[in-house]
């Protein structure tokens, strides 16, 4: 009879463990998805920004459309992308995507802005420097919510990956996180000046 | 409605529903021992042992109630994290506070505003996307740690009056300590439901296991199974009945301190009317939606048989408390999203004046406890005006995540060169990004009033809340450098510093309020003595005998304990030393706070007009007391 006592009070204490691992790992699961959305924020922001920054330039880099374009093409991609990171975190696949659409977009825009710099008149454009002001201050944002992400995200995959954890957490369908890492492809490729 | 009153019947309830509980759980056990005496014991016994038989009752009476205590902690413990672990429970995310989609900054702003207006830290808001009833929730520990959530429907179909009238509802849950009172519940619910569970897991092991094992009297243990689940099912029926008993009650409580915070009667019972009239209603369809059903707006499951167990009044009762001329019918059905609507119409036609006014509730009394966690027409209005007055840019640096920061940085900022030379080195550690926005800040901040730094503050602390723990730790870092570059405290500071540690700290794994609060007025007099000094020093004027004048003013309320109570010179009372006598005043008693509230008001509007100085030391005491205070008002006739 003792005996039976002892092991019904042990299975209720190790289920009770289990139970308040697996919340503890719902719990940072949802600070890092809840994370994401402030990412999200920031970066629809941005290709809010872009749009109007491209008009404004068009006016002054006729020559230069090809560049635009592929700064519109890659705005459009990552938009599309990150909307769907942004509907489950939690999948790495997309985040990964995400990040890589990021990366072209911050490439398409850092080759913009080579080229912007061989037109005086469109860097004397009181429009063009506050929307790029605008633009910087909100990729400061995208940083410093992105530092949060990670962070949440190392939380979560440490957590993830711990002793008792481990053995269930894979289980119970706990992914583990991807970080948010923004790698511009091309570092710096040569600007080609065309005079056509 | 006095907020220390309510408090304090906050308690009693607690009390009351701690005995209801103790009660439900001997039924418990007295069954289960019923239980295991004629179905297991006998087998080892035979049926002609004595029918009490005590060495069979102790260790079953040990078990179940342990069972039901381990449970009812655990499950307390955890939603120790009070409005996160509910929002996960419910599956809910979080608005983003910087978010611009429009039926969210829609709701954001409301809750701002009525916040504000109740001098409560603005919630955290979440959304339960999947949701398309209307209704809302709110939970919470304490004030500075709690949540309001409403359904995709209420953020759709609600024009901007009706979502005001709902959030108004939802804040005196929080006012009131229903939302800390509802957490409880949950978790001694959970307690009982434990007894049912474990019933239900031995029949299905049993029944598993029944094919291989053929034992004598093996019909005992599903049997004794199936007795578990019915008693834990009666348990957790009366265990509702309570719940219910108790959340009906305070529905019609927070509805009518909703009309008191909008005066507007109708836009909550347009809201009901909207829910009555709705196809989906305000059902939550979330798996977990028994559990926190009495955290709800309105009723979240479907209509019970029994209207004892229902969580809340009747619709057409509350209705027709509100809005008198009510003729039973209901919103025609789901014309179309209310948001849009509102946009179409903006500024919607208040209503008519007469009803208004029933709405309408005076300053009861001229005493401030009357003032405390309830909120008026007027506080409404000036939240509303304040957030408008704002200078361009400043509500957008205290919404965003990465710029809140910065704005306090800049509150800090000292005026004198010297002392900024020092700050602006601190600031240089927390990297170039947060630099600038300091500087960009600060330069708006310049042509913002002193007064406005209380409610910026406010407005900061739902975007503080989205840091990430390093980001915390640093900010803490740069805060607290930025404080000490004078080597000395100063009243916003420290203000600061008891706000960020009461509404933030918890939210960063901080300590948590501890138990309940024993302490009498009389405990403390040398504190109260240095507090009432120094909410006398700040009235404004450099002489000593106005100062004294209005210390005695305070000492006259206090009546019995001001014979102990001596007045401090200023030099006596740094800010240091308050902040340690605040410190041990936390743990007063409800009336000792009031009184305590009451005294600093009365020595605050001794000369009749309210300081900036006077206003903030005012807050920083109800941070302390854990009191909600709403803004005194410029110009007030006190």
């Amino acid at each position: 009879m003792t005996f039976l006592i002892v092991l019904v009070v042990v299975a209720v204490l190790i289920v009770f463990w289990v139970v308040s691992l697996y919340n503890g790992l719902v719990g940072l699961r949802n600070r890092f998805k809840n994370a994401f959305a402030q990412i999200d924020v920031q970066l629809k922001r941005r290709y809010d920004l872009i749009p109007n920054l491209v008009e404004t330039a068009k006016g002054y880099m006729k020559f230069e459309r090809e560049t635009l374009e592929a700064v519109i093409a890659a705005r459009n991609a990552a938009s599309s992308a990150v909307g769907r990171a942004a509907a489950n975190p939690a999948d790495g696949q997309a985040v990964a995507s995400a990040m890589a659409a990021e990366g072209a977009l911050t490439g398409a825009l850092g080759k913009m802005f080579a080229l912007a710099e061989a037109y005086p008149d469109l860097k004397a454009n009181q429009n063009m420097a506050l929307l790029q002001e605008e633009l910087t201050s909100t990729e400061n944002k995208v940083a410093f919510s992105r530092q949060a992400y990670n962070d949440a995200v190392m939380t979560y995959n440490t957590a993830r990956e711990r002793f008792p954890a481990a053995m269930f957490a894979g289980a119970f369908g706990f992914q583990p996180a991807t970080l948010f890492e923004i790698t511009v492809p091309v570092e710096r490729e040569a600007v080609k000046v065309s005079f056509t | 409605m006095d907020f220390f009153a309510t408090q304090e019947r906050a308690q009693r309830h607690t009390a009351r529903l701690m005995a209801l509980f103790a009660l439900a759980v001997g039924g418990v056990v007295a069954c289960v021992y019923l239980a295991v005496r004629l179905l297991i014991y006998k087998t080892e016994d035979g049926p002609t042992g004595p029918f009490w038989n005590p060495s069979v009752f102790m260790p079953v009476a040990t078990i179940t109630i342990a069972v039901i205590a381990l449970s009812t902690l655990y499950k307390i413990w955890s939603l120790r994290s009070g409005s996160e672990a509910i929002a996960n429970l419910l599956g809910a995310r979080r608005v983003a506070p910087n978010t611009t989609e429009p039926a969210e900054r829609r709701l954001l702003n409301v809750v701002e505003e009525m916040a504000l207006a109740a001098g409560l830290p603005v919630p955290s808001v979440v959304v339960l996307d999947k949701e398309p009833g209307i209704n809302a929730f709110a939970a919470g520990w304490a004030p500075g740690d709690s949540i309001i959530g409403v359904t995709r429907g209420c953020l759709d179909r609600l024009d901007r009056d009706e979502l005001q009238g709902v959030i108004g509802h939802e804040l005196s849950h929080i006012l009131n300590a229903d939302a800390r009172l509802n957490l409880h519940l949950i978790g001694w619910l959970h307690g009982l439901m434990v007894i049912a569970f474990i019933g239900y897991w031995i029949l299905r092991s049993m029944g598993r296991s029944s094919g291989s094992s053929k034992k004598g009297g093996g019909a005992a243990i599903p049997l004794f199974g199936l007795a578990l689940i019915v008693i834990g099912g009666i348990g957790v029926f009366f265990g509702r009945l309570i719940k219910s008993g108790i959340s009906r009650q305070r529905e019609f409580l927070a509805d009518a301190s909703s009309v008191q915070f909008t005066r507007n009667p109708l836009g909550l019972a347009d809201a009901l009317k909207k829910i009555g009239g709705a196809k989906e209603g305000s059902k939550i369809a979330s798996p977990n939606a028994e559990q926190a059903s009495h955290l709800y707006f309105s009723n979240g499951l479907k209509a019970s048989w029994l209207s004892a167990l229902s969580t809340h009044p009747p619709l057409e009762e509350r209705i027709r408390r509100l809005d008198p001329s009510f003729d039973g019918k209901l919103a025609a059905s789901d014309p179309g999203p209310g948001f849009v609507a509102a946009v179409a119409g903006a500024g919607s036609i208040p209503g008519d004046q007469e009803r208004l006014a029933a709405g309408v509730v005076g300053l009861g009394g001229h005493t401030i406890a009357a003032r405390v966690g309830t909120v008026q027409a007027t506080h409404v209005d000036y939240a509303t005006q304040f957030l408008a007055s704002l200078p361009a840019g400043l509500r957008e640096r205290a919404r965003e995540p990465a710029t809140a920061p910065a704005l306090l940085f800049a509150l800090l900022l000292d005026h004198d060169p010297e002392v900024r030379i020092v700050q602006v080195k601190a600031l240089e550690g927390a990297g170039p990004f947060l630099f600038d926005e300091t500087q960009k800040a600060a330069s708006i901040l310049a042509t913002c009033p002193d007064a406005a730094r209380l409610p910026l503050l406010d407005l900061a602390l739902p975007a503080l809340r989205q840091m990430s723990r390093p980001q915390w730790d640093a900010f803490r870092g740069t805060t607290h450098a930025l404080i000490v570059a004078d080597s000395r405290i100063s009243l916003f500071e420290l203000v600061l510093q008891r706000a960020l540690v009461r509404h933030l700290g918890p939210v960063f794994g901080g300590t948590r309020a501890k138990g309940a609060p024993t302490a009498q007025l009389s405990d403390r007099t040398t504190e109260v003595g240095l507090v009432l000094s120094a909410v006398g020093h700040a009235c404004g004027s450099d002489e000593p005998a106005a100062e004294a004048a209005s210390f005695d003013a305070a000492l006259r309320l206090l009546g019995g304990e001001a014979g102990a109570i001596s007045f401090s010179g200023r030099d006596d009372c740094p800010p240091e030393v308050i902040d340690r006598a605040l410190r041990s005043l936390g743990d007063l008693v409800p009336q000792g706070k009031k009184r305590l509230l009451e005294a600093a008001t009365a020595c605050a509007v001794a000369d009749r007009k309210v300081t900036v100085a006077e206003a903030e030391l005012l807050r920083a005491i109800a941070d302390s007391l854990d009191c909600p205070v709403p803004p005194f008002l410029p110009g007030q006739e006190v």
